[in-house]
């Protein structure tokens, strides 16, 4: 059947269509009116999959779990990764030469010490943003038994450095290193360089621009960097990556590509830094 | 089929694409699947598609696929207008004009939607294996169509 050519009031429909969809693509980039919109959704997204995944994959799992006679060594085995993540992150918070390892009461009296830090589980995370685009960002649920504010408190896995918590809900939304919003001061180990590093936009690098003239000091490849501790988010000292290419952009400008120790790909399980 | 039958179609295309595109990435390519679903419902269509259920799919995919609100709606909105007002002209044309006609339009799709998404890591190789692969990809559901039409009812 052929279909009909549209009329002049159905061209003037889409035209105006037209024009809505792109003042609201002009003004979902320039502010962030509809924020809560999206992170509603994601949540009633990641809250309908749990439940979901509670009522339809949970049970069948322990009624099959419940035939088997090793099931308690299950429940053991889930126990014990459990426990190895969290030691994992509790590594980074020791071993690394970092503010926490130098603290050393924390050192002497590691079984006694409460570490200051929440437990988060990764609850979303798109990888094809991840992968493709600027904006990276994921989705962590925040296991504290007081809700505290988590506004800007920053993120870690056993790797190193995440992001920053950047809104709180049921859910919280960490801001990627790597997000081209993002912006992390970081230093070199000298204490003689000192730079804002901005996200990427590319899984795993953020990118340092400098007037050479103004720091003078020189950067080689592999060189090690450093959190500097301004800005107030992220403590001193923690080890965020090591430089893998270095551009001359003109006399004024030189741009390190900084190739990050953690990626949010790495664990489900992340430490949010209370303090 | 209803409204919320389309909505629930987009729901399960998305996600495929998501799950698609993850691997993809890695050589360079994007298949704009739901895109490409949409055109194929527009085009088979036998009666043209509103101004407005193109804004509310194009509105309703933009926030299950976390991209910007407007993105896809315009792009819907366009894809539905030309597809519209050349429904008839296109029965003239052949298998391989269609084809290569839905794989440019995906790959202005994707160069436009990189444009908005990916802005700072712009990247022409994608476009150009996008592109590429678009057309191939258009191809081959075009031959599925054409050797199994009684499995597969969905001749171009």
């Amino acid at each position: 059947m052929a279909r009909t050519v549209p009329t002049t009031g159905q061209k003037l429909n889409f035209l105006l269509i037209l024009v809505i969809s792109i003042l609201i693509l002009y003004f979902d980039l320039s502010s962030n009116n509809f924020q809560n919109i999206k992170n509603g959704f994601k949540s009633f997204k990641i809250s309908s999959y749990f439940v979901l995944k509670e009522i339809t994959v949970e049970p069948l799992k322990s009624l099959q779990n419940r035939y088997k006679t090793k099931s308690s060594l299950i429940k053991e085995n889930e126990i014990l990764r459990e426990k190895l993540k969290l030691s994992d992150l509790n590594n980074f918070i020791t071993s690394k030469d970092n503010i926490f390892s130098k603290n050393e009461e924390i050192l002497e009296d590691l079984d006694k010490y409460n570490f200051f830090y929440d437990i988060a589980k990764l609850r979303s995370i798109n990888p094809n943003m991840f992968k493709c685009c600027d904006k990276h960002r994921m989705q962590i649920e925040v296991i504290a038994k007081d809700k505290t504010d988590n506004i800007e408190k920053f993120v870690f896995n056993k790797m190193g450095i995440i992001g920053q918590i950047i809104y709180q809900n049921k859910y919280s939304e960490v801001l990627l290193l790597t997000d081209i919003s993002h912006s992390l001061p970081i230093k070199s180990e000298s204490d003689n360089f000192f730079c804002n590093a901005r996200g990427s936009g590319r899984e795993g690098f953020i990118i340092c621009k400098y007037n050479p003239l103004v720091w003078s000091e020189e950067i080689i490849k592999n060189q090690i960097f450093y959190t500097s501790g301004m800005g107030g988010i992220y403590p001193k000292d923690i080890e965020v990556g090591h430089v893998t290419n270095i551009e001359a952009v003109n006399s004024n400008e030189k741009s390190l590509l900084i190739k990050l120790n953690a990626s949010p790909l790495d664990s489900n399980i992340f430490g949010v830094l209370k303090n | 089929m209803s409204f919320i039958k389309r909505l629930l179609f987009l729901s399960v295309i998305n996600f495929i694409d998501q799950t698609m595109s993850n691997f993809l990435s890695e050589f360079f390519i994007i298949i704009p699947l739901t895109f490409l679903s949409y055109c194929f419902y527009v085009y088979r269509s036998d009666k043209n598609i509103s101004a407005l259920e193109a804004f509310l799919l194009g509105l309703f995919f933009d926030l299950i696929s976390s991209s910007y609100f407007g993105l896809n709606t315009i792009f819907f909105c366009l894809v539905a207008y030309y597809l519209n007002s050349n429904a008839n002209s296109f029965k003239l044309f052949s298998y391989l004009q269609v084809c290569i006609f839905f794989g440019l339009s995906a790959s202005a799709y994707v160069g436009f939607t990189q444009l908005v998404l990916n802005l700072y890591n712009f990247s022409y190789l994608t476009l150009f294996l996008s592109s590429i692969v678009n057309i191939i990809f258009c191809f081959i559901i075009a031959f599925i169509a054409a050797y199994f039409p009684k499995s597969i009812n969905m001749k171009l």
